[in-house]
């Protein structure tokens, strides 16, 4: 195991070179110019071509590329165009205020789903498994740019409990993590209920009641740990969406994250900008899909990796 | 395994509890007393003046950094640094500075920091986007601690709106080697910048003025519009100008206590057209778009009444503006006729087929897609077909710069000089030289922006420009659409703003609150 997790650590480089050549050769694609949007209307074209020659911009494509792949080995990624400040600096600034979102939200899913999950499996077909269903669709069907305005008129406008948006203390992150983690809750306590209904059937969970094991233990140590593999999966893809920025909700909450940093950099097509930040997203999801891989034989001995 | 694998499970929940008791959380701000906060919709990008563009950057900017004269909200320049000034020829100004202006650091204003301030925009390596403005400068003398001198290459009568740019103390860095803008002279200094969330500027008590009424000002960044509202009716924010839905106006009147008004502004919207285009090249064509157009309706219904019908891009604010500029009111009769006189036909009289089709494009706004649906519905009506483009803003501008579309609509804010034709109408402003996007060449309109740009007479000038606004208006190298109105928003308890016409702060400065509730 050893081995492979030392290989799959290895393979993320390529992974993450790729991933980034795509990009810098995407936003160069694109349609619009960093100079425009630097300059504004009134600079003269000497000027404009004077500062794209500044910035190395009127360079060809690929010996752009090569400065950049020299900027990354040598950890320099840059000045903002746009903002021209530090690339690193910039993100520094923004990525704890994604990273404390995405972990408040994701308690709020995991709390909810299991709690949800475990009652609905428990009790099936009654009320409360028809309310977890209900719960669910809701959830999946209710996007984030209303439900987070939903939130703030009844919760910071009706009731007065919590701040509207911003970031501060901890009442700031009540509504954003709600109103993300509620979605995520939706799909984890269907697959959870899944999984649990399913593995409520077998002989091992027969066995375990069997040999007189409380109810509690037969759940917590037989059931639920063996339905929890593809919750795993689901878990470390949306948390690994979540890191890298949930732009609307971001937008919503005038929360200061990573995902309204890329949207702005992309917008004033802020090269330097963008390439940071898919930098900090593709590291993050590869990381977290790594880990991924050590849960799943945490949470499954069976599994093996490799000889 | 390296670690027992059970334990290490088990303890996965418990790493993740300490993760979240030690991440750091930031504390509950502290209301603070005597505060203003301001509702932006971005991030102000840049605040030294020598490099600001961005409309939040300069309004910020312009509370914390003086210049040697100022518009005043009648669009008229007025001394600010400058004690006096005086042009003892059309290429020559001389001013006289106040002496008692200091820097935020205490360092007194003097003749060599405005200096200073000018020559490092001219400086090459300072990538300063308002260099191209200053090519007119041949040079600047210090005369004296507290007077200056500038000199032009020749007479250049626009140049005035040059002095408008704030003045930052000698010596300080460009924005490659510091992110933190220098001190200035206005009456609030920068208290701290986090980015993405707020700017916070505290009061100048040693202002030359007087210390402001406000102890300092909070601009908070609140990029949903609907939020800034809902932070607004919470009592967070206590002032916003502009970016507002209009359709929210009525309802913040009827469940706040706000007080909303609308305000005549210089933004000009107007329908850019491409005159290379064989159908649009022809004037008719192009009268006929316009009196196809009902502005009044738009501006009723989705508007809500937050802007004026135009007739140009001066606005009535303007000295240059000329009112007897003839207009093109909604006559669709008329506009059919035109239509029919170019060679254009409707094929089947009211039925679907249009005379001929064109592309319209836009951004992805809600409301300008609104008011692109608006065009196309009237325009239908006189047998025009348009089809609505909209994309995102760069690729958007990438087409509209590049001479890629038939018709698309834009504003252009902050008009202070009438030159601003010479920029989009002059023959030698064809991209990447300027900002004549639809290709207009037209000799007499040449001749007479010319004329203007020397002629530093104001009478002189204001004639020319009556000239150039009527050929315009004739001619419709573009359509006027509307002047924005500056809406301002403002708790009960903010008194004495003062509406400038292209937006600007500056008279926070003689903002006071009253016994308010304490902002965060």
């Amino acid at each position: 195991m050893k081995r492979y997790l030392l290989q799959r650590l290895l393979l993320l480089l390529p992974t993450l070179l790729g991933a980034l050549t795509l990009v810098f050769f995407l936003i160069h694609l694109v349609p619009g110019d960093p100079i425009e949007v630097m300059l504004g209307e009134t600079a003269s074209a000497a000027d404009k071509e004077e500062l794209r020659r500044s910035l190395g911009l009127d360079r060809p494509l690929l010996a752009q590329y090569r400065s950049f792949l020299t900027g990354l080995v040598t950890a320099d990624l840059g000045l903002s165009l746009s903002e021209q400040a530090s690339v690193s600096a910039l993100i520094r600034a923004r990525f704890p205020a994604t990273f404390q979102l995405t972990f408040c939200a994701m308690a709020v899913a995991l709390l909810l789903s299991f709690s949800l999950a475990a009652m609905a499996a428990r009790h099936r077909a009654s009320w409360i498994d028809r309310a977890a269903l209900l719960f669910s669709l809701l959830g999946l069907s209710l996007p984030n740019f209303w439900l987070g305005p939903m939130l703030m008129i009844v919760f910071a406008i009706q009731l007065g409990w919590t701040p509207v948006s911003g970031r501060g203390g901890l009442s700031h992150l009540v509504l954003p993590s709600l109103t993300l983690g509620l979605g995520m809750a939706a799909i984890l306590t269907r697959i959870l209920r899944a999984g649990l209904l399913q593995t409520i059937r077998e002989d091992y969970v027969r066995t375990a009641r069997a040999k007189g094991l409380s109810e509690a233990r037969v759940w917590l140590k037989h059931t639920l740990r063996n339905a929890l593999l593809p919750v795993i999966t689901i878990v470390s893809l949306q948390f690994g969406g979540l890191l890298a920025g949930s732009i609307i909700t971001e937008t919503v909450f005038s929360w200061p994250g990573i995902g309204r940093l890329t949207v702005q950099a992309i917008q004033a097509r802020d090269y330097p900008l963008v390439q940071g930040c898919v930098l900090v997203i593709a590291t993050t999801y590869l990381l977290v899909n790594f880990l991924t891989d050590i849960f799943y034989r945490l949470a499954d001995p069976r599994i093996h990796y490799g000889k | 395994m390296l670690i027992n694998r059970r334990s290490s499970f088990s303890y996965f929940p418990l790493a993740v509890l300490l993760f979240l008791i030690g991440c750091r959380f930031s504390p509950e701000p502290e209301p603070r007393s005597n505060y203003l906060v301001v509702g932006i919709e971005s991030n102000p990008l840049q605040l030294d003046p020598r490099y600001s563009t961005d409309a939040n950057g300069v309004r910020i900017g312009g509370l914390i950094y003086n210049s040697l004269l100022r518009a005043d909200e009648r669009m008229r320049l007025q001394p600010e640094l400058a004690e006096r000034w005086t042009a003892p020829d059309d290429r020559t100004y001389l001013f006289d500075l106040r002496g008692d202006a200091k820097f935020h650091d205490g360092k007194p204003l003097t003749a060599e920091d405005v200096r200073y301030t000018y020559e490092s925009i001219l400086n090459p390596k300072s990538l300063s986007p308002k260099r191209g403005m200053l090519k007119p400068l041949d040079g600047i003398d210090v005369l004296g601690p507290h007077r200056v001198r500038f000199r032009l290459s020749a007479p250049h009568a626009p140049f005035l709106e040059q002095f408008t740019i704030g003045i930052v103390p000698e010596g300080s860095p460009g924005t490659e080697t510091n992110t933190m803008p220098p001190p200035g002279s206005g009456p609030f200094m920068l208290e701290s910048i986090d980015s993405g969330e707020k700017v916070t500027l505290k009061a100048n008590p040693f202002y030359w003025e007087g210390k402001p009424s406000l102890s300092g000002l909070t601009f908070k960044v609140v990029p949903d519009a609907l939020v800034r509202v809902l932070e607004f009716k919470k009592g967070v924010i206590g002032f916003m100008q502009n970016d507002i839905e209009p359709d929210v106006l009525p309802w913040l009147e009827r469940n706040t206590q706000a007080s909303v008004a609308a305000h005549q502004g210089t933004t000009s919207q107007y329908i850019g057209i491409n005159l290379t285009h064989p159908i649009l090249r022809q004037r008719k064509v192009r009268q006929a778009l316009a009196l196809a157009i009902d502005r009044d309706s738009i501006i009723r219904h989705v508007l809500k009444d937050n802007a004026t019908p135009a007739s140009g891009l001066l606005s009535p604010l303007n000295w240059a503006f000329d009112e007897t500029v003839p207009q093109w009111p909604y006559n669709p009769q008329k506009a059919k006729r035109l239509l029919d006189e170019a060679g254009y036909p409707d094929p089947d009289g009211d039925g679907p087929q249009p005379r001929f089709r064109i592309s319209f494009k836009t951004t992805n706004i809600d409301l300008r897609r609104r008011i692109a649906e608006a065009f196309k519905e009237q325009l239908a009506q006189v047998g025009i077909g348009l089809e609505i483009r909209s994309y995102e803003w760069g690729t958007f501008y990438n087409d509209v710069k590049n001479g890629n579309f038939h018709l698309f609509s834009l504003a252009w804010v902050g008009i202070v000089d009438p030159d601003i034709y010479f920029q989009l109408f002059h023959s030698d402003s064809v991209p990447p030289n300027g900002d004549n996007r639809g290709l207009y060449r037209n000799p007499e309109i040449d001749r007479l922006l010319e004329a203007g740009r020397a002629t530093v007479d104001p009478a002189r000038r204001k004639t020319i420009y009556h000239r150039v606004q009527n050929l315009l208006a004739e001619d419709l190298p573009y359509i006027p659409l509307w002047w924005w109105k500056n809406v301002v928003v403002q708790a009960p308890h903010v008194r004495g703003f003062v509406p400038y016409p292209d937006g600007e702060f500056i008279s926070f400065k003689k903002v006071s609150l009253v016994s308010g509730p304490p902002t965060p």
